[in-house]
């Protein structure tokens, strides 16, 4: 076996290290270490100078193991390897000890902070001699999309895709295209109608070459893993006319499988489905898209009232907020009062949700229409009731005011209620298809709430529009670009890099037991059933090492993390 | 017992000038900027929800509108620009229309073609009376002496009565203010010894407006005050001087001494403020409503006229000074029987009136806080 040549770097990151530990005891410690060429402190290792001291020195001193001591792995593990390469040895000759952020930033005591720097250090040195060099794997990306959800953001995803002249498949379980959007009559706060907004991308997708659209349709199995999917679409159950199941290769998924609106009955205060003219938002668009306004008798209603938050930012339905409704329910509050100028606009809220562009404005302009705003309070319910039969009102609203500190009722012939966002009912069911997570309240999760809104952790898995959270069109068809961007940043790198560290199954030693194939968090163990052994797919394998540790026979190394390498670290570690 | 909202009730104010009302979304900020504010007395953001909301008996109750004196910082400070002292403002002319029992003020307030009708009416009557009184019993070229053509003694008698007439309504009315705001109270009560002790406040307040003095800006109060005791000295001279300030020709200057700045105090502070309404160059002077215009006008023309007549008196003028004093007149009784009950001028009465009920009231609250089980009324829940 070749020589172990150890060159040890230790980092004094200006003061964030040297201020607490004593940097050069530990180089003089290591620099008696055996296979130790090359002991150095320096202020910045990550700095140019520093990164060309190591590229110099395992030149000068035919080095061929590399350890840095100095921050988190995640910072710059990646910037050392790449000084390796650049100087000509495997990357993964090089390991990270991290004397920062789990030693100098959270601990006081100096002597106390050297010793357990000098464990880990030394834990490093020792395990670094018995690094492999490991090569990066490299796979097809296909070039088609599957996308779930033929609402603003599936249409949105798809012409993005396809205008850039690659397959999409666009997979819709109702009969029509255009989603919740479709039902809306006219969109806030510029009062652009909906239909204006997706006739024109209903069209295009329809009449796009690279797009097929599959209506009544649902995913019914997915396989395979980034760049390599395979779909099977069918259509959905107790549909007869429906085409019949289809398979598809394609490199990535988008799911924007949107949102279903909350069951106002639910809430019997309101008195949804006993009251007539008590009616939810969307039955409210129904009647503007039809153009007539009027109780369910029939009538010209003089007095409106608008009730914020219905099934949203309740202890006892969904906590959240539905984002949309406050500036929806001023766009009602102006479409009444253009249509019926002497009625009366009552708007019960608890908090007016106003964030985005224009709609501070918007707000003002239903205060200029004479909306009256009446506050209650989190938690607590108007009470709506029938009123008297001489009263000149078809029903009463009681409720206890927040901004005068009175116990009021309202007049009202219409009461709209703004029922909130749900998960559809089947992201449950798609969630474990694709295999991505869902939060408490059934929306889809991120890779980063913050810095990666599209991603989630299943790689080429994309998500985008209200399945991920409640958000209004300028949010949704941002994300759906968004992920169609991401896709298309792939595609342009026409391979998938696969990370060099995953676990591998020796054949010889694995017994068909299958107990891993379970286990994988990330499903990426594949039995192959006429050798009678697992295979680990690389691809899909994160090195998280629940295999390693269950498999009976101890079939499977983990490249990178073997036994060898990991029991070095901790006898360094208890030297 | 929820009290029932009133979406329309705006729409009656927006007649008295109210503007912007529902663009108020409650930040609070101007009753935070008001010096006056205090328990339990909040405004203008509490007068401005209960208009807004349309509950009527509780702003016809209010006494907050009084202790306003539109000095306009809380417009200034308004974020949504609601013009809360405006809103105050329109209030305080809806209070006079509601506490007058005869209906004119309502009439006179939201219709500009009314009150403009019946001042001139009044104008032509009062100057067609004069003129067929003064031919009766005088000599039209003959100012004073034993032939005047409108005789002080006569026209002494004719201010008195007009007085009566001005007094009865005012007194009906302030009885009316007191029921609302005080007396007809189910939820606080004021021992009589109470309204004793305190009725000291009502001269104090009348004769210096000491609250006024109270806002950011001084010289609207000082303006006021100078305004105010020129038209008293006035009111005393004519009521109660009359002889000697119509005698002459020579110049009385017992009297005049206090005429003249009387008169000069009336003009300037006139102008000062009509050129200020015309500029609108300060923000308590951005919105003017007819009324008013009508009582700055109103109040310039007699002033003028009378000044005229006093010159052309005392130039030996005897017939030129009748005819002035014949529309002189007919300025001054359309003035004050439309102003003084009905409109802008009931103030001199009202706002002493609140500055005193609000010290009661305060009381009459503090005594209901200590006590919470007896005379608790749900609608003051709030206020402790």
């Amino acid at each position: 076996m070749e020589e172990v040549r150890i060159g040890v770097y230790i980092c004094n990151c200006g003061t964030n290290i040297a201020k607490v530990v004593d940097c050069e005891a530990i180089r003089q410690s290591l620099s008696k270490m055996p296979n130790v060429v090359v002991a150095r402190t320096y202020k910045y290792m990550c700095s140019n100078p520093g990164q060309e001291m190591i590229v110099e020195n395992i030149r000068k001193h035919d080095l061929n193991r590399v350890v840095v001591a100095a921050c988190s792995p995640r910072m710059h593990e990646r910037t050392f390897r790449k000084a390796l390469q650049h100087a000509g040895i495997n990357p993964y000759f090089f390991e990270m000890a991290n004397i920062r952020e789990q030693c100098s930033w959270v601990h006081e005591d100096p002597d106390a902070a050297t010793a357990k720097a000098l464990a880990v250090t030394r834990a490093a040195v020792l395990r670094v001699a018995h690094h492999e060099p490991l090569e990066k794997l490299y796979a097809d990306m296909c070039p088609s999309t599957l996308v779930l959800g033929g609402g603003i953001a599936g249409l949105s995803a798809a012409l993005e895709l396809a205008d850039a002249d690659h397959q999409v498949f666009l997979v819709e379980k109702t009969d029509r295209l255009g989603g919740n959007l479709a039902r809306v009559d006219l969109t806030a706060p510029h009062l652009y109608s909906a239909r204006d907004l997706l006739t024109d991308r209903i069209t295009r997708v329809r009449e796009h070459p690279k797009i097929q659209v599959m209506l009544e349709s649902e995913l019914k199995n997915l396989s395979g893993f980034v760049g390599n999917f395979t779909a099977l679409v069918g259509p959905v159950k107790g549909n007869g006319n429906a085409p019949r199941e289809q398979s598809m290769e394609v490199g990535s998924v988008v799911v924007c499988i949107g949102y279903k609106e909350f069951d106002a009955g639910r809430i019997t205060h309101y008195g949804y489905g006993k009251l007539p003219n008590v009616i939810t938002s969307f039955e409210f668009e129904k009647m503007l898209r039809e153009g007539k306004i009027q109780t369910k008798e029939g009538r010209i209603p003089q007095y409106f009232a608008i009730v914020h938050c219905v099934g949203s930012r309740s202890r006892d339905y969904h906590g959240y907020c539905s984002r949309v409704c406050c500036m929806t329910a001023l766009k009602y509050a102006h479409e009444i009062k253009s249509a019926l100028p002497k009625s009366y606009v009552s708007d019960l809220y608890i908090d007016m949700h106003a964030f985005g562009k224009g709609h501070e404005d918007f707000y003002l302009e239903s205060s200029e229409a004479k909306t009256l705003f009446l506050m209650y309070g989190k938690n607590e319910h108007p009470v709506i009731k029938r009123a008297q039969p001489g009263d000149d009102c078809e029903m009463l609203i009681e409720v206890s005011e927040k901004l005068s500190g009175e116990e009021i009722e309202i007049p009202a012939d219409v009461v709209i209620l703004m029922v909130g966002m749900e998960a559809q009912p089947g992201a449950d069911h798609v969630a474990r298809l694709v295999n991505i997570s869902q939060d408490k309240d059934g929306w889809y999760i991120e890779s980063h709430p913050k810095l990666d809104p599209v991603a989630t952790t299943t790689e080429g898995i994309f998500i985008a529009g209200t399945c991920a959270a409640p958000k209004d069109i300028p949010d949704t068809v941002a994300q759906a670009r968004a992920a169609a961007a991401r896709i298309l940043g792939r595609i342009a790198r026409q391979k998938i890099e696969i990370d060099a560290v995953f676990a591998e199954v020796d054949e010889d030693r694995c017994s068909g037991c299958r107990m891993c194939n379970s286990l994988c968090p990330y499903s990426a163990i594949e039995f192959d059933e006429e050798k009678h052994r697992s295979k680990v797919n690389s691809a899909l394998c994160k090195a998280c090492g629940a295999c390693v540790a269950a498999c009976p026979s101890r079939a499977i190394k983990a490249r990178h993390f073997t036994d060898e390498q990991i029991l070095a670290q901790i006898e360094g570690v208890l030297a | 017992m929820a009290i029932r909202v009133n979406p329309k009730l705006v729409n009656e104010l927006e007649r008295y000038g109210a503007k912007d009302v529902m663009k108020c979304y409650h930040c609070g900020t101007c009753s935070a900027v008001c010096v006056h504010i205090g328990e339990p007395f909040m405004f203008p953001r509490h007068p401005g929800r209960n208009l807004q909301m349309g509950l009527e008996s509780k702003l016809r109750n209010s006494l907050e509108p009084w202790l306003c004196y539109y000095c306009a910082t809380c417009s200034e400070q308004c974020p949504r620009k609601a013009e809360p002292s405006e809103t105050m403002m329109s209030l305080r002319r809806w209070l006079i229309s509601r506490y007058d029992f005869t209906g004119f003020s309502r009439l006179l307030y939201q219709s500009w073609k009314a009150e403009l009708a019946v001042i001139l009416i009044l104008a032509f009557l009062t100057g067609a009376g004069f003129l067929l009184w003064g031919f009766s019993h005088g000599d039209i070229r003959s100012f004073d002496g034993p032939n005047a053509f409108l005789s002080s003694s006569y026209v002494h008698i004719f201010d008195w009565a007009m007085a009566g007439v001005l007094t009865f309504f005012l007194t009906v009315n302030s009885l009316r203010m007191w029921w609302f705001t005080l007396g007809g109270r189910k939820d606080i009560s004021v021992p009589w010894l109470a309204y004793a002790k305190g009725v000291y406040l009502l001269p104090l307040h009348f004769f210096t407006q000491m609250r006024y003095a109270k806002c950011e800006q001084k010289f609207p109060w000082v303006i006021h005050l100078i305004l105010m005791f020129s038209y008293i000295t006035m009111f005393v001279l004519i009521m109660f001087f009359l002889h000697a300030v119509q005698s002459g020709p020579a110049i009385n200057w017992n009297a005049h001494v206090f005429g003249y700045p009387a008169a000069l105090g009336l003009i300037g502070t006139c102008i000062y403020l009509v050129r200020g309404r015309l500029k609108k160059n300060q923000p308590w002077h951005v919105h003017s409503h007819v009324s008013d215009w009508m009582f700055l006008i109103l109040l310039l023309y007699v002033a003028v006229t009378g000044v005229v007549l006093h010159v052309l008196h005392r130039s030996g003028l005897g017939f030129a000074a009748n005819i002035t004093y014949v529309v002189h007149m007919a300025g001054v009784v359309p003035m004050l029987l439309v102003e003084v009950p009905f409109s802008k001028w009931s103030h001199m009465m009202y706002r002493p009136l609140a500055m005193f009920f609000a010290d009661l009231v305060a009381m009459g609250l503090r005594k209901k806080a200590r006590k919470p089980s007896a005379l608790s009324s749900p609608e003051l829940a709030h206020v402790s």
